[in-house]
């Protein structure tokens, strides 16, 4: 069922920052061409079994560095959008604060697991979204459906039981946030009876798409990026 | 492990590639519902045969949510609000048993009977007792996803989203928080099971 929706992100240009940034920490050209790797995430913290950082397997470092990219990005949307106070006079005054505060915990528990091997936080311009209670809104329905894929995509290649039991327990909470967005915009929360997975290259092209990610902090868009955090 | 991921990525070959499993599997009981249908659940290494005892125990839980929607539809007493819920999440919970049903072959399970008292016809018991379902449904496949073969793992991962849209969806509906966790609970089958029980809902 399409609804209008989901291709709020794609309808954006693109500048690259995200490929760039994945290349930096070692993605080969064919992996960013979509023919391998990426895309879970885990709050192993919570797990108690964590395995050490030197136990996770490099593959898994990948899927859970470019989770952590994700996760960096909704987080400081969510943070940003609190911050500018957008959503203060509407039904979703709550959600930029209940949503951030999640998403900032992923980013938390994937940084602890990776240690040294985490990838930077990159620098953030959006472009305004954060700002308008409907754009918000618009973003935050692509974003968390794009989560859900991005997760779903790349759990069957993870190595680490661990790692999986993590991942596959945030992509039913991006799920859980795709649909209240959904309820939020008044689309059908859950449009079909089987979600699916988007790749890599999927994935990286549509957020490329966005702009979202800039390379240089005073990066002039319309605009200053606010979020620095 | 390339033909896996291959098939993985081939939609086309999900269903055939389960079938497969359920043909090499164990010897599930296909008798009436009890506990006792899945015996010595979950030992370590992913199996075929073990794909087939986790799918049967997922099958539980769809034709439980199934029923659950289709007879309070019947009922007439749902709110507008609920009623589209309903309809829309009684269709997926519909297409997911026929997906899992025509995966498992033969070594299907038998569809219980149920008894879903007054959750059916009091809206408020209703929505409470889908949010307890479809949270369920998110802990369960949830649970059981490290224990799956990746091929069938990649199609409980197309599941268990809608599963946990539905949770959120409800939980919407009724004012509360959508996604109270920062990461869902994975419940074994045993703790799926007891829950299961504790309703009082399967009859037969």
């Amino acid at each position: 069922m399409s609804d209008g929706l989901d291709f709020t992100l794609e309808e954006l240009d693109c500048d690259g920052a995200l490929q760039e940034s994945l290349e930096g920490i070692g993605f080969s050209r064919s992996a960013l061409l979509g023919t391998a790797v990426v895309g879970g995430g885990a709050l192993l913290a919570a797990f108690g079994a964590a395995p050490a950082e030197a136990a996770i397997p490099a593959n898994d470092t990948d899927i859970l560095n470019y989770a952590l990219t994700l996760e960096y990005l909704q987080a400081a949307f969510y943070t940003e959008t609190e911050r500018s106070g957008a959503t203060r006079q509407t039904k979703m005054r709550r959600v930029p604060g209940q949503i951030g505060a999640v998403e900032r915990a992923h980013v938390a528990a994937f940084r602890g697991v990776l240690g040294r091997k985490a990838v930077k936080r990159p620098f953030f311009n959006f472009r305004g979204v954060t700002e308008d209670a409907d754009a918000f809104l618009r973003t935050a329905v692509a974003f968390e459906d794009l989560a859900v894929a991005a997760y779903k995509g790349q759990a069957p290649r993870l190595r680490s039981p661990q790692v999986l039991a993590a991942a596959i327990s945030i992509h039913s909470v991006e799920a859980r946030h795709a649909a209240w967005m959904r309820f939020l915009s008044g689309v059908l929360p859950a449009a079909n009876a089987f979600d699916e997975g988007k790749s890599l290259g999927e994935t990286v092209g549509i957020v490329n798409s966005t702009r979202f990610i800039v390379s240089n902090p005073n990066q002039t868009g319309r605009g200053s990026p606010r979020f620095t955090g | 492990m390339i033909a896996i991921e291959q098939s993985v990525q081939t939609g086309g070959t999900r269903a055939a590639f389960l079938r497969r499993a359920a043909a090499a599997g164990g010897t599930l009981v296909a008798g009436g519902f009890v506990a006792g249908a899945f015996p010595g659940f979950v030992s370590a290494a992913a199996s075929p045969a073990q794909d087939v005892r986790i799918l049967n125990l997922t099958l539980t839980l769809e034709y439980l949510e199934e029923a659950f929607y289709a007879q309070a539809l019947r009922a007439g007493k749902l709110t507008p609000a609920l009623r589209r819920f309903a309809e829309t999440a009684g269709a997926h919970e519909r297409a997911h048993v026929q997906f899992l049903e025509k995966a498992l072959g033969r070594k299907a399970i038998k569809r219980p009977t149920f008894d879903f008292r007054d959750t059916i016809t009091n809206p408020k018991k209703f929505s409470k007792t889908a949010v307890l379902l479809e949270d369920t449904g998110v802990e369960a496949y949830n649970g059981q996803a490290a224990n799956l073969t990746k091929p069938t793992l990649a199609a409980a991962a197309k599941i268990v989203s809608v599963e946990a849209r539905h949770a959120g969806w409800i939980r919407a509906i009724r004012g509360d928080n959508p996604a109270p966790r920062a990461t869902d609970r994975s419940l074994t089958a045993d703790a799926i099971l007891e829950r299961v029980k504790r309703t009082g809902f399967i009859t037969s």
